[in-house]
């Protein structure tokens, strides 16, 4: 009776785990098979297994090009939001200004109330008027102010969680505001600035609708959008179309078997303070 | 220490900066979107007033009501299917004791792809030829349930709404598990010892006190139902006939495809709107039951 109650649990959380994990293994598996098989045969292996997919579609489509641009710009407007949002965070939880800082905090509340599609004419509209449409400027405005609130949040509760002492220390010691926040604040925030980073990095480099409307200069294409082209592009190549989808998630699925513990006590660290 | 914290420049120096782009990012196009929802504009040349005719245009365009259900439909799909069964599934990981990491990383797997790979992908698995579901019914014999699933009105807009629990449940599971192991340990053994085992103490004793973030999981998926244009527009784009459009897509294409920039300025209102009203109303359902319960 014992060992049955610990395996339902098990079993179905197995049934659950295949769920998640076939779809990718059909895709990967699909991918090194010739087309000729893929109608025929789906479920098997590939017979005779090929690479073909692969240099096929990194020779028609610059999915290197794609990959530099999202690490670009994701990097960027990520760095960036985190530098804005300490300083907002920092002035609004530990600076004497308390009433002015309730009011900057309640005005940031109001971006949860507001649905993205809701800006996206508008910020099409800006863009065009900053004429930085078909530039990497484009997306790494958006995205950094994007980041802003929700980022803000979560430093904001772990700053306020700290005690007063320690900045008093600082002045004693001779500190400015500047350098309670560099020497003092900010070694303390580092890990929670670690899971805000990997929070906004994932969100900025999985965008799409943004990336699809204000680039359209091929070069200057974001994964997000290239992949769903290769969709229509591959129209009926699904070999290559699998090879090129299973090429841009490599890095990511490689990223995430290194650094998985990270990232996911991150996401539930987050969670907790906010 | 008020003087060193009382720096007005610091002050501006660190507040400015972000609130400026917060403000012209978020707020100032709400208003521009808020003006112009009011115009006749074909996004080139000057809107001329025109008063409520886009608000009365949409309320008696039926392509726009579908998409409107369609949001609704995805509110509570995320509020009363998606989160009892993203509970159910965290309680059960939380109770396994080997394993229990190789469960939390495979789960969460999905939430780090971006949306138009997870899109292209399940466009695959929905083929009607050599998708997997397909194929998997045909090797079974079930040749008559296969279904062009992305591509039939019945079945459309289901589809996605099942790709996208498939993206996003390990997400809100990893935020539950963080809530769940948090519990006290001694609460638990107190419970156990009171007679409350098994599904009984999840039931009283877990649940109750992770209530908060249920409440916040569930407000996270009611955003997300109300902000997701980028799977519909991946995987159907809104077709076929519109059985899946959602507001978002269709504002979308008002704009981007009829050049109606006026209409869609109206629908991005009536969005922003709506989406205040969900908030607002789970909020107060929110409190109450909290008085209820106390």
């Amino acid at each position: 009776m014992t060992t049955l109650r610990k395996t339902i649990p098990h079993l179905f959380l197995l049934a659950y785990v295949f769920v998640i994990l076939y779809p990718m293994f059909f895709l990967l598996n699909t991918s090194f098979k010739k087309n000729m098989q893929i109608d025929s045969d789906p479920w098997g292996l590939p017979q005779p297994f090929t690479l073909s997919n692969y240099t096929y579609s990194f020779s028609n489509s610059k999915i290197g090009i794609y990959f530099f641009n999202s690490f670009f710009i994701s990097t960027v407007s990520t760095l960036l939001t985190i530098i804005l949002a300490i300083c907002i965070a920092y002035a609004i939880t530990r600076m004497k200004y308390p009433s002015l800082s309730k009011y900057v905090y309640a005005i940031l509340l109001l971006s949860l109330l507001i649905p993205a599609p809701s800006l996206l004419i508008p910020l099409y509209r800006m863009v065009n008027w900053l004429h930085i449409y078909n530039t990497p400027l484009a997306l790494i405005i958006p995205y950094t102010t994007f980041g802003i609130p929700l980022t803000v949040f979560v430093i904001a509760a772990f700053l306020k969680s700290l005690p007063k002492e320690l900045e008093e220390a600082g002045i004693i010691d001779g500190l400015s505001v500047y350098g309670l926040l560099g020497r003092i604040v900010l070694p303390l925030t580092m890990p929670t600035l670690v899971t805000v980073f990997i929070l906004n990095y994932l969100g900025n480099w999985n965008e799409y609708v943004l990336a699809n409307l204000f680039l359209s200069n091929d070069n200057l294409r974001t994964l997000p959008v290239a992949v769903v082209s290769f969709f229509n592009k591959y129209n009926t190549n699904y070999g290559a179309l699998c090879a090129s989808v299973m090429i841009s998630i490599a890095p990511i699925i490689l990223i995430y078997s290194i650094l998985q513990k990270r990232i996911i006590e991150g996401v539930m660290a987050g969670s907790v303070k906010g | 220490m008020n003087k060193v914290l009382r720096n007005p420049w610091a002050y501006a120096l660190f507040v400015i900066p972000a609130l400026l782009m917060y403000i012209a990012i978020y707020i100032l196009p709400l208003l521009s979107s808020l003006q112009h929802s009011f115009t006749n504009w074909n996004g080139i040349n000057e809107a001329t007033f025109n008063g409520l005719d886009n608000f009365k245009k949409a309320f008696t365009d039926d392509k726009f009501w579908i998409a409107f259900k369609n949001n609704i439909i995805f509110v509570l799909f995320s509020a009363f299917v998606q989160i009892p069964l993203i509970i159910f599934i965290s309680m059960v990981i939380s109770g396994v004791t080997k394993n229990l990491n190789f469960y939390k990383t495979t789960v969460f797997l999905p939430s780090i792809l971006s949306t138009a790979v997870v899109g292209t992908l399940w466009q695959f698995i929905y083929h009607p030829d050599v998708g997997l579901i397909n194929q998997l019914l045909r090797a079974c014999g079930l040749e008559s349930w296969t279904h062009a699933w992305l591509g039939e009105e019945t079945t459309a807009f289901l589809s996605i709404l099942i790709t996208n629990s498939w993206q996003w449940f390990g997400f809100y599971i990893v935020l539950l598990l963080a809530a769940i192991f948090s519990v006290p340990k001694e609460l638990l053994e107190a419970a156990e010892m009171d007679g409350a085992i098994g599904f009984k103490r999840s039931w009283f004793i877990t649940i109750p006190i992770i209530r908060p973030v249920i409440l916040v999981i569930m407000l996270l998926a009611i955003t997300g139902a109300m902000n997701s244009l980028d799977i519909v527009l991946i995987m159907t784009y809104g077709e076929p006939f519109g059985s899946s459009e959602v507001m978002g897509t269709y504002l979308y294409k008002q704009a981007y495809k009829f050049n109606d920039f006026g209409y869609a300025s109206a629908i991005s209102i009536i969005i922003f709107a709506f989406t205040v009203l969900v908030t607002v109303i789970f909020q107060w359902i929110a409190k109450r039951t909290e008085e209820v319960e106390h």
